[in-house]
């Protein structure tokens, strides 16, 4: 509207006086539809006069119109260049909208940087500082056991439900390259704390770990509680220490083609920990571990999970420091009733080392492990005329199988099931079966003499091997929570004596288990 | 007694081939990353030659006060490479994780090369900028870096400000009110001087960017000499961006050697031919004679002339509740 004035006045300009144009009058009137004036004339104009006059008239008309021309050629000039700077104008308004916006969210995820985070989720719960260097996890395993024993006279062997472990687990990291962990169970008749060490990370190759913890020696012992094809470990773990307190050198190599642990430890006596979280005598035990995956890294996917090596043990226990340590409580069956044991007054007199040899391979469903343990102990019993320095060279191994019929991974650090437990979508976890053999032989010369206090143990209360096959089917309801179910069966040799139940009979015992592990 | 020994042995072997791989982190400000990447290399050359040892350089860029405040939260540079003194003082107060005199270790007040600011403005210079009043006009939009984050954006304000006290016989109510027209036509503040120029060259925000000098040659170089010009103002501020070795990260991670030979490097002809050519003015008289074409003739003031030291610049212009603040939050 305010182009059209300026033009109908730049006419009004040029004609001036010699004829009026109802410009502002009649200022919507004006418009054609195309956007141009329309000049109205007035009737005295057209009406009549002389030639002369309706000749001046014709050429002021055609004038006018050229005028008119003129001024929308002029206007059409002018138009794209306001356009072009308001275009111009506009898009660095935009242009500055987004920078500031890119700003704005630089800005953002640099403050998030420094926010601490927190997680919950399959892997626990997590506090961690901005960077990560400092994190702070807690995890919890809880099982939640039953054992019936079956045809056992009801002379050993009790059935029930147990906590067989309940324990919460802080773990994290302080100042990037110090990790922690720090284990107490509940699960037992009194609490004990499992672990408690902080390992520092110089490099994947150099770690030096330091308080309680597993030694570096069975397989199976190793093998994280949770992630364990059986309620309970076999007869070959009788034979290596449980947990112990020490400082361990330890690391991989190549990409964890080759790992190492060596350590000095307290000392424990076979599948035993220490429970006192302190000393029991002088003389320490260096435990050392070698373990191989040869094509862990390559693409031969049948043979990534093959791993092999051995661990071991050496320690020269001085029964001046303490006659009655050393020596193993006893070794237990799959269903936790003990089998063998020393007479009284015996005591570790000398060398102990131990040897394990093992291995596993895992492809794809199918897992197989095996390991052989040899525990070599000098022994002696303290009593008068009681066998001295005896060296007891007990032996066991065993070997497990274990197939996922829902066709997950099999692994030794665990399963995850394709489909999580969800009857509603019809998914229904992961299942596996397991198999296991497992057998243990005490030297015989831990039975020469005529009676308890000449030998080391008494075939009258001691077998002097142990068989045991076992079955099972475990059901991965998802990461955190599973269900099995086992049936063990144990047999013994070399007791002589009188009582009922194990070992003058077979161990067949029900187990079941409900765990949950985040 | 003698396991242990055996362990203590081997601890010491494994700590002793940890100490045999040489790391440096250089923790620098935003537009020094391709003077460093070629620096790094030529550095590494001469430190193999020099001692048999391989070294690693890692950098870490930007803006000289957020980087200088990382340092001091913990981020473990062996040597740091700011944009001003200041930056480094704060690391040396705040974190005490080097001496207070550390501009005496090395020449030049620890400064290998200098710079200073100029305006990089469209091909053309469509909006005819040739010096700071052309910067304050109505209608021209100015692209710079925050000041309170960006050493490089510190130096623009004082250049800026210097011009403004001596045009009006050092009236410092005048000069407020040049800057805070400066800042009124700022449509974006970057955290630094690299972000920037990305908002003037490749966003394509404003009419003239207060630059860094090196920063505007490397614009010309990486988006081409066809889309920018580079004008140089009547007066501008002689920047010093210093270097420091951070003597307890560096004693912590066994490197105080490396890392000084670092810093030494950089005065050596080799160190300067390589500012010169990333368009650093060299303190080298031969190097700076050689390579005089690159940088333009500008009279420079000096922070210590016109604003007493860093110190108090930071203080009146740059603290929280300063005159930066002051004027920008009109």
């Amino acid at each position: 509207m305010k182009t059209l004035k300026l033009k109908q006045a730049i006419i009004a300009a040029v004609v001036g006086t010699q004829f009026v144009l109802p410009v502002f009058a009649a200022e919507s009137a004006a418009t054609g539809t195309n956007g141009t004036a329309v000049v109205e004339i007035p009737a005295f104009a057209a009406d009549g006069g002389s030639p002369a006059q309706e000749a001046e008239i014709k050429a002021l008309k055609q004038q006018v119109e050229a005028l008119v021309e003129k001024v929308s050629a002029l206007e059409q000039q002018r138009a794209p260049a306001e356009q072009a700077a308001t275009i111009q104008n506009l898009d660095q308004q935009v242009r500055i909208l987004q920078r500031q916006r890119e700003i704005d969210q630089d800005t953002a995820t640099a403050k998030a940087a420094t926010v601490p985070k927190v997680t919950l989720g399959a892997n626990g719960f997590s506090f961690s500082s901005a960077d990560s260097n400092f994190v702070a996890q807690l995890h919890a395993v809880l099982q939640f056991d039953s054992r019936s024993f079956i045809h056992d006279n009801n002379a050993k062997g009790v059935d029930g439900f147990l906590l067989r472990r309940a324990r919460p687990i802080l773990s994290g990291t302080v100042a990037r390259d110090f990790e922690y962990n720090f284990t107490p169970d509940f699960g037992g008749s009194q609490v004990q704390i499992f672990d408690a060490y902080t390992i520092y990370h110089g490099a994947p190759w150099f770690q030096v770990e330091a308080g309680k913890f597993k030694p570096p020696v069975g397989l199976e012992a190793l093998q994280a509680d949770v992630n364990l094809s059986f309620n309970e470990r076999s007869l070959a773990t009788d034979l290596v220490p449980n947990r112990d307190l020490g400082l361990a050198l330890k690391g991989d190599l190549h990409g964890g083609v080759a790992s190492y642990v060596v350590g000095i430890f307290n000392g424990a006596s076979d599948y035993n920990s220490t429970v006192t979280n302190s000393y029991a005598q002088n003389n320490k035990s260096v435990d050392a571990r070698l373990f191989f995956q040869p094509w862990k890294n390559s693409d031969v996917n049948a043979l990534r999970g093959f791993g092999f090596g051995a661990g071991g043990s050496f320690e020269n226990d001085n029964p001046a420091t303490n006659s009655t340590t050393g020596l193993t409580p006893g070794y237990t069956t799959d269903g936790q009733q003990k089998f063998f044991s020393y007479n009284k007054n015996v005591y570790a007199d000398g060398v102990h080392w131990r040897l394990s040899p093992q291995a596993y391979y895992y492809y794809g469903p199918f897992g197989l492990l095996g390991e052989y343990a040899i525990s070599d102990q000098h022994v002696s019993n303290d009593s008068a005329g009681g066998s001295k320095n005896v060296d007891v060279h007990n032996t066991a191994w065993e070997i497990a199988g274990s197939w996922l019929l829902t066709g997950e991974d099999a692994s030794y650090s665990g399963i995850t099931p394709r489909e999580n437990f969800d009857p509603r979508l019809n998914q229904w976890g992961a299942w596996q079966v397991v198999a296991r053999y497992a057998e243990l032989n005490v030297d015989d010369d831990v039975f020469k003499g005529s009676n308890f206090n000449t030998s080391l143990a008494s075939p009258k209360a001691s077998a002097d091997s142990a068989q045991a096959w076992a079955l099972g089917l475990n059901w991965y309801l998802n990461k955190n929570v599973r269900a099995n179910v086992s049936f063990s069966h144990t047999t013994f040799g070399g007791y002589t004596g009188s009582r009922t139940g194990v070992p003058a009979q077979a161990e067949n015992v029900l187990f079941t288990r409900i765990q949950l592990a985040f | 007694m003698r396991t242990f020994l055996i362990l203590a042995l081997l601890l010491a072997f494994a700590v002793s081939i940890n100490a045999a791989e040489v790391k440096l982190l250089n923790v620098s400000y935003d537009p020094t990353r391709e003077l460093y990447s070629e620096y790094n290399t030529a550095f590494t050359k001469y430190w193999k030659a020099k001692s048999g040892d391989d070294v690693t350089i890692s950098q870490s860029h930007g803006g000289s006060g957020k980087q200088a405040q990382s340092v001091i939260n913990g981020l473990e540079a062996d040597v740091v490479t700011l944009a001003l003194a200041y930056d480094i003082d704060a690391i040396s107060t705040q974190a005490r994780l080097l001496p207070a005199d550390w501009q005496k270790r090395l020449p030049n007040d620890s400064t290998p090369y200098t710079s200073t600011i100029v305006f990089l403005v469209r091909k053309g210079n469509p909006k005819g900028i040739k010096d700071w009043d052309d910067v304050v006009k109505n209608g021209v939009s100015v692209v710079v870096a925050n000041p309170k984050t960006s050493g490089g954006a510190r130096w623009a304000y004082l250049a800026a400000y210097a011009y403004a006290l001596e045009k009006n016989n050092h009236d410092d109510a005048a000069a407020r009110d040049f800057i805070s027209k400066l800042y009124k036509n700022v449509p974006v503040l970057d955290s630094g001087a690299r972000g920037s120029t990305v908002t003037f060259a490749q966003r394509q925000i404003g009419d003239v960017l207060l630059a860094w000098e090196n920063e505007a040659h490397l614009a010309l170089k990486e988006f081409g000499a066809d889309k920018f010009d580079i004008v140089t103002p009547s007066l501008s501020i002689l920047a010093e961006p210093p270097v420091a070795v951070v003597d307890k990260n560096a004693n912590r991670h066994h490197t105080t050697e490396v890392a000084t030979e670092y810093l030494k490097f950089l005065y050596s002809d080799e160190g300067q031919e390589i500012s010169a050519k990333n368009f650093y003015r060299p303190r080298n008289a031969a190097v700076a004679a050689k390579y005089a074409a690159n940088f333009s003739q500008v009279r420079l003031v000096t922070i210590d002339q016109e604003f007493g030291g860093w110190t108090k610049a930071q203080q009146t212009h740059f603290a929280d509740g300063g005159v930066f603040d002051q004027i920008y939050q009109q």
